[in-house]
């Protein structure tokens, strides 16, 4: 679906954004600019060797540094960090301005329990935060993260059935589908079009791993339930792509 | 009966009781284009480089312009008094909101030169809301917004042409024929001039943002990670930054240069193998030895380069070499490869024929020049080769898989989080 904001948007980012008063803007940043260094020294006895990039993020975002110093840090740490960064990164998916750079912290770190503690955030959060969260389990396409997307997939109270319908396509995997499916043939009407695409994208996902079958339920699926537009055609289309039964 | 636009218009004259006399104009006569032979187009984000665009847009008699969006209101005015002042009327919509222009079924196809954060979710929404797409360079700020962007466009069977529009420059399009004609002998290097590289994380200033009729920062924005908002943003000055200018401004000429590379080393359908940045110049190496190297060249001729202008380019083979740059002049190491006549001078900035190109494959659904898949995989090299000067060392990149080899860091670079609810 076209992930328009709706009801789960957040105040607009003129009243969300606080600026700094400019006249103490750059003494902060310069008092801002030590705070890393002594927490580096600080976590010396963590496990974490002191002077390694994400001991340097960490230190960071344990600090009273500001907005735009921790919002690095977590963007530093989509590339640097490790399971050890995944708790002050999770920390932040409730915080305004910093959840989006605690998820691009996340997104990148590979270990399952960034996939856990992104699950574990789902029941805790609501609106663009919990809708943030279900977009990054879709980026990371771990197949641990179905069940959760199902039940949110199918819960219109929670308001992200839309994403968590386009996360399950990104996926793409049996399962996945099969929620996917449900979706287009029962679920409500606002839900046709977003799961058709999350059909799509789900559907070349299966034909790329072997199961032409799976994509062909997939795209049978939209060609009976949607029945304005252009997205029978392109199921249509796609589905003649797919090799014979 | 068969569903055509014609038909449309038809049945839906009757409908509404229109006047069975037809305006000649109207069925294309005296040099006019007929409605049911003209492509509709919204614009979404045209700032100063998308109204050149618009301007070859506007001048073709086929087009018909119908709505701008724009997050700028001084923006949306501008674009909105130059199609209706072509058009002879005042039809021109305007709105901040992308979706009214996506979701109006008369419209056929969309310019989209929006800041590059913007540029590949723009192309994915408008493929889903089934629009033929003119999107402006850079198309992606990451390898894999290069993915989704091609995967979308071929999903959803829509005709996309990047504003690369050096594929449709005479003198461009002559040198990558030379080179891939074999007239220079076997290519060994070809060479993509790139601007001086930078990253910069800062943060201007925080100031009072703006009505959102002015200014809608937080549409700005859109897929970037949230910032304060400074007027300088909004007025252009985003380039160098991070957040919205993808792979270290490489792509900002590597978009052009390297894409050429890859069309005259007759790369279009893979990538190099590996890259290596030594200061700003990165050496890339496709997998059958042919070497790309990617080297500065300024708006001030830096670089050593033959031909003057800007995006300079150079392929060398066996036998020869041929330069090509934006003043549309080329430069050759023999005036045999001149024999058949020198290309047309035309300024390489000059999107005409390239938009020319898109309108033609709109209506024949052929591929353009720079379509989804040639773009793809140029703006991967630039992306890959960005990777590897900001590592400072050599990466090895998989152009089967679009990843790279044995190299976890390497690959963390490859994607960004979208601010939510933003998503693909």
């Amino acid at each position: 679906m076209m992930p328009k904001p709706t009801a789960c948007a957040a105040a607009p980012a003129a009243r969300r954004g606080t600026p700094e008063p400019k006249i103490l803007l750059d003494t902060m940043i310069a008092i801002r600019s030590f705070v890393p260094s002594l927490l580096v020294l600080a976590l010396s006895g963590s496990g974490l060797a002191a002077e390694t990039p994400e001991a340097t993020a960490l230190a960071v975002l344990a600090s009273q540094a500001g907005v735009h110093e921790k919002a690095r840090a977590c963007q530093q740490l989509g590339v640097v960090g490790g399971p050890a960064s995944i708790p002050a990164l999770a920390a932040l998916l409730d915080q305004e301005h910093l959840a989006d750079y605690a998820r691009s912290g996340l997104e990148g770190i590979k270990d399952p329990a960034a996939e856990a503690a992104l699950l574990k955030a789902l029941p805790k959060l609501e609106g663009l935060y919990l809708a943030g969260v279900v977009n990054s389990l879709g980026v990371r396409r771990d197949p641990a993260a179905v069940p959760d997307l199902q039940k949110l997939a199918l819960d219109p109270k929670r308001g992200v059935a839309s994403e968590a319908v386009a996360s399950l396509g990104m996926i793409g995997s049996v399962e996945a589908a099969k929620t996917i499916n449900m979706v287009l043939t029962t679920g409500p009407a606002e839900l046709r079009v977003p799961a058709a695409h999350a059909a799509l994208a789900a559907a070349a996902r299966l034909a790329k791993a072997g199961d032409p079958a799976a994509a062909r339920v997939l795209l049978d699926a939209v060609v009976r339930t949607v029945t304005t537009g252009a997205l029978p055609a392109v199921a249509k289309h796609q589905m003649a792509a797919l090799p014979a039964k | 009966m068969k569903s055509t636009r014609r038909n449309f218009l038809k049945t839906t004259a009757l409908a509404i009781g229109m006047p069975t006399i037809i305006p000649a104009s109207a069925l294309g006569k005296n040099g006019a284009v007929a409605p049911s032979n003209r492509i509709v187009m919204g614009g979404i984000g045209i700032g100063p480089r998308g109204r050149e665009d618009l301007g070859a847009f506007l001048k073709q008699p086929d087009v018909q312009f119908v709505a701008i969006a724009d997050v700028q209101e001084e923006r949306r005015e501008i674009v909105r008094w130059m199609a209706n002042k072509q058009c002879g009327n005042e039809d021109c919509a305007k709105t901040r909101d992308m979706f009214e222009v996506l979701g109006r079924p008369d419209i056929d196809a969309v310019l989209i030169a929006t800041g590059d954060h913007w540029h590949a979710l723009g192309i994915i929404l408008a493929s889903k809301a089934g629009k033929d797409i003119y999107c402006e360079k850079p198309c992606s700020m990451t390898i894999r917004e290069s993915q989704e962007l091609a995967d979308a466009v071929n999903r959803y069977g829509r005709v996309f042409q990047a504003g690369t529009q050096r594929r449709n420059v005479d003198n461009f399009r002559f040198a990558a024929e030379l080179a891939r004609s074999g007239k220079l002998g076997k290519i060994h290097t070809v060479h993509a001039s790139i601007l001086h590289l930078e990253e910069s994380h800062e943060w201007l200033p925080a100031e009072a943002e703006p009505a959102i009729e002015v200014v809608d920062w937080d549409r700005w924005l859109g897929p970037a990670p949230w910032r304060p908002y400074n007027k300088n943003y909004v007025q252009g000055r985003w380039r160098g930054y991070y957040d919205f200018h993808g792979g270290a401004a490489l792509p900002e000429w590597g978009a052009h240069t390297v894409d050429i590379c890859q069309w005259a080393a007759n790369a279009d359908d893979t990538t190099p193998v590996e890259f290596e940045a030594e200061g700003e110049t990165i050496h890339a190496r496709y997998a059958n030895g042919v070497k790309m190297v990617m080297r500065l060249a300024g708006f001030n001729g830096e670089g050593k380069w033959v031909v003057p202008g800007t995006c300079p380019v150079r392929f060398e083979g066996d036998s020869g070499w041929v330069e090509a740059a934006d003043s549309g002049k080329v430069a050759v190491s023999s005036p045999t490869l001149l024999a058949g006549g020198a290309p047309a001078e035309m300024a390489g900035t000059d999107p005409s024929k390239h938009v020319r190109n898109f309108l033609d494959c709109v209506k024949s659904r052929a591929k353009p020049a720079a379509n989804a898949d040639v773009t793809r995989r140029g703006h991967i090299v630039s992306h890959a080769a960005s990777i590897g000067w900001r590592l400072g060392r050599k990466v090895n990149f998989d152009p089967a898989t679009e990843t790279f080899i044995n190299d976890a860091e390497a690959n963390r670079m490859c994607s960004r989080a979208r601010r939510s609810p933003w998503h693909a």
